[in-house]
């Protein structure tokens, strides 16, 4: 009985690690290849942006504060509409994020996307951007005030 | 002793004047200093960062079309205008962003990533016109064409040139 409870638990911990499938493992050099051919053009090499172009530098991560901004930069045009698959996407977002968020990461760190995560948010193109993602940041930083009230 | 050693001294510097060309420190001095005043010095904007420093085995001339890296190219070559394939000409401005693809490097058998950068800033240069168009999409592809004037992340939107400049090595799977 007592060896039971053990497996039970032990098979309780193991399904809470996270797990990536193979096809989420990350290699760098295909992530840079993927961020130079299909986003740099916009967001320049090190994500600064442009004018009316918006930096990943130093702010991407805010989006990885609220579930709304997670969605965000899957759902854009860029991400949503790409040539890349699921895989190749994730990957380059992760890579893009590790590389570029700087300051804007959350303290705690993120959890990275997933092939199967962008999957189904991908099939939900925004159409419309700017008015969308300036209600997710504004609910961002409210929800950071409040945080930093309580 | 001290006559032997002058003597000896004064032979020996009779010998080295006879033997070397007079002017030949002046020569070459005159080469380095003049050498010098050739290095390009104007304000030129460059394409900088550190991939653009790692450049790889070229052949042929970046002022004609069928140079490799002008695979998608679609405008005036700025080394026609006073720039090269890296640089813009002086009084124009890099657009910082950039239409992208990929070129086939011939002299080392790679493909290269290379970013379209159009100098803008002055009327179109109207030399080496070349279109090449490898890769090139239709504009509801808007990165992926360059029938668009990309000088949109500069002060002016007057296009002049293109320039090509390799910022990395394709990912082969």
């Amino acid at each position: 009985m007592f060896n039971a409870i053990i497996k039970g638990l032990m098979l309780v911990l193991l399904g809470s690690v996270p797990c990536f499938a193979a096809d989420d493992a990350m290699n760098p050099e295909r992530a840079k290849y993927h961020y130079q051919m299909f986003c740099q053009g916009c967001h320049t090499p090190d994500g600064a942006g442009a004018n009316a172009i918006p930096p990943l530098k130093n702010f991407m991560g805010y989006f990885l504060r609220s579930q709304r901004g997670r969605e965000f930069m899957v759902r854009v045009p860029g991400s949503a509409l790409s040539t890349l698959d699921d895989a190749e996407l994730a990957e380059v977002l992760n890579w893009s994020i590790d590389n570029f968020a700087g300051v804007s990461l959350p303290a705690a760190g993120y959890t990275p996307y997933t092939a199967k995560e962008v999957a189904v948010l991908r099939t939900q193109p925004l159409q419309e951007i700017e008015n969308h993602r300036a209600s997710v940041l504004a609910e961002i930083a409210a929800q950071e005030s409040q945080g930093a009230e309580s | 002793m001290m006559s032997f050693i002058d003597r000896l001294l004064e032979q020996r510097a009779r010998s080295a004047a006879q033997q070397a060309p007079r002017r030949g420190m002046l020569k070459a001095l005159g080469g380095v200093l003049v050498g010098a005043s050739t290095l390009p010095l104007l304000p030129v904007a460059r394409a900088a960062g550190p991939e653009a420093a790692s450049r790889p085995q070229e052949s042929g001339s970046d002022t004609d079309c069928d140079y490799w890296r002008y695979c998608a190219i679609d405008g005036f070559l700025c080394s026609c205008c006073g720039g090269s394939a890296n640089t813009c000409p002086p009084g124009t401005e890099m657009s910082p962003v950039t239409w992208i693809g990929t070129c086939h490097n011939p002299a080392d058998g790679r493909n290269y990533v290379i970013s379209y950068n159009d100098c803008c800033g002055k009327p179109g240069c109207g030399a080496c016109l070349c279109q090449r168009d490898e890769g090139d999409r239709p504009p509801y592809r808007p990165d992926k064409t360059n029938d668009i004037n990309w000088c949109l992340g500069t002060s002016s939107a007057a296009y002049h040139c293109s320039a090509a400049v390799v910022v990395g090595v394709a990912f082969e799977e």
